[in-house]
């Protein structure tokens, strides 16, 4: 079991994506927003955090910036889950992944539940 | 009586295509991923699939109402319109997504106004569509619980017909940067939405159709975004 940061934006999705992570044994904290998330991420000490790019307000890049600012969390993986098809980062893809410490890339519309769960679990066994 | 859309209306852009099209992924992935887990845990919520199934279905419709409406002018019959039962009409009909989005949506419709000279179905079309963006897209940012307030009022201008919250971000700031950015990003109001805020694009096109503007305005302390309509002063007298 492990404790997850979800940040997603739609609040019927989040749901969606906390019962299925939920059900593979995980702890979710939820948040629709970037800055929620760091506050959130300060209190629950994040095992891994699935990323929604597209949020309100501050974007998932301006939260990942903040995030690996702080020391602590520079070690923690990421998975972006985003309705951006990865191919709009062809020439940025060594900023996402060895910069900002994106491990994986899933596009929202082709992730299944099943897929989504698979990646955090490989992920966090990668981490182990 | 029939009003003539004057030209310029972007109602066929490319750009309002494609932020419809991209506003719908949510919807379709929404039912997508409550039939996965339906099947995965035996529970399907038939209701929350079908309530986001018909909220597409209003997008489409009220996006190709639009589009008659620019292309067409005969469909621009204007009538006598009740400002209050327009807005009653719109409440019912966000009532379940503003549920499911765990928004409280109020009608406050407090105060005699006598009818506008409206295109009826056009202006609740657009006034849903604007309320569906909002209810979307507002609580995404942070706030525990988002108050959405369906509401009228009169102004120096005329009677402002609306959706009001607690906002600063409900603004004329966001709307015209909003307009501006929707050519070149498929988040154009960054500070309202996570999508593209087809909805408020939609909305913002039927009322130009009908010779009105999507304007931010203020009522009792709270933001929103609106129509101002002119009182159909000749029946008032009747």
């Amino acid at each position: 079991m492990a404790d997850i940061l979800l940040i997603e934006p739609d609040r019927l999705l989040a749901d969606t994506y906390l019962q299925a992570l939920a059900m593979a044994g995980h702890s979710v904290g939820v948040c629709v927003g970037a800055q929620a998330a760091i506050m959130v991420a300060d209190q629950t000490k994040p095992d891994l955090v699935v990323l929604e790019l597209q949020l309100t307000s501050h974007s998932g890049i301006e939260f990942l910036y903040e995030f690996r600012s702080y020391p602590e969390w520079q070690k923690i993986p990421v998975v972006v889950q985003s309705h951006v098809p990865v191919t709009e980062f062809a020439d940025s893809w060594d900023l996402l992944n060895k910069e900002l410490g994106v491990v994986a890339y899933l596009y929202k519309p082709q992730t299944s539940l099943d897929k989504l769960v698979k990646t955090v679990n490989q992920q966090l066994a990668v981490k182990a | 009586m029939m009003a003539r859309n004057e030209g310029g209306s972007p109602i066929l852009s490319q750009q309002l295509l494609l932020g419809v099209a991209e506003e719908l992924k949510l919807p379709l992935l929404q039912i997508a991923r409550q039939a996965e887990q339906g099947r995965l845990t035996g529970q399907t919520d038939l209701r929350l699939i079908q309530e986001t199934a018909d909220g597409a279905l209003r997008l489409l419709d009220n996006y190709a109402l639009g589009v008659r409406l620019a292309l067409d002018p005969e469909h621009l019959a204007l009538e006598s319109v009740s400002v209050s039962s327009v807005l009653y009409n719109t409440g019912q009909q966000l009532d379940a997504l503003a549920k499911n989005y765990g928004v409280e949506l109020e009608l406050n419709i407090a105060g005699r106004f006598g009818p506008v000279l409206a295109h009826r179905q056009g202006l609740e079309a657009a006034l849903v569509s604007l309320g569906a963006a909002l209810i979307e897209g507002l609580p995404a940012q942070d706030s525990p619980q988002l108050k959405l307030q369906l509401a009228t009022h009169r102004s120096r201008y005329g009677i402002v017909a609306g959706l009001y919250a607690d906002t600063k971000q409900l603004s004329s700031q966001a709307l015209q940067s909003g307009r501006r950015l929707q050519r070149r990003s498929r988040q154009p109001l960054v500070n309202l939405s996570h999508t593209s805020g087809a909805g408020v694009f939609v909305a913002d096109t039927i009322l130009k159709a009908m010779d009105l503007h999507l304007v931010a305005s203020r009522h009792h302390r709270l933001y929103g975004l609106g129509t101002v309509l002119q009182p159909n002063n000749q029946l008032h007298l009747v």
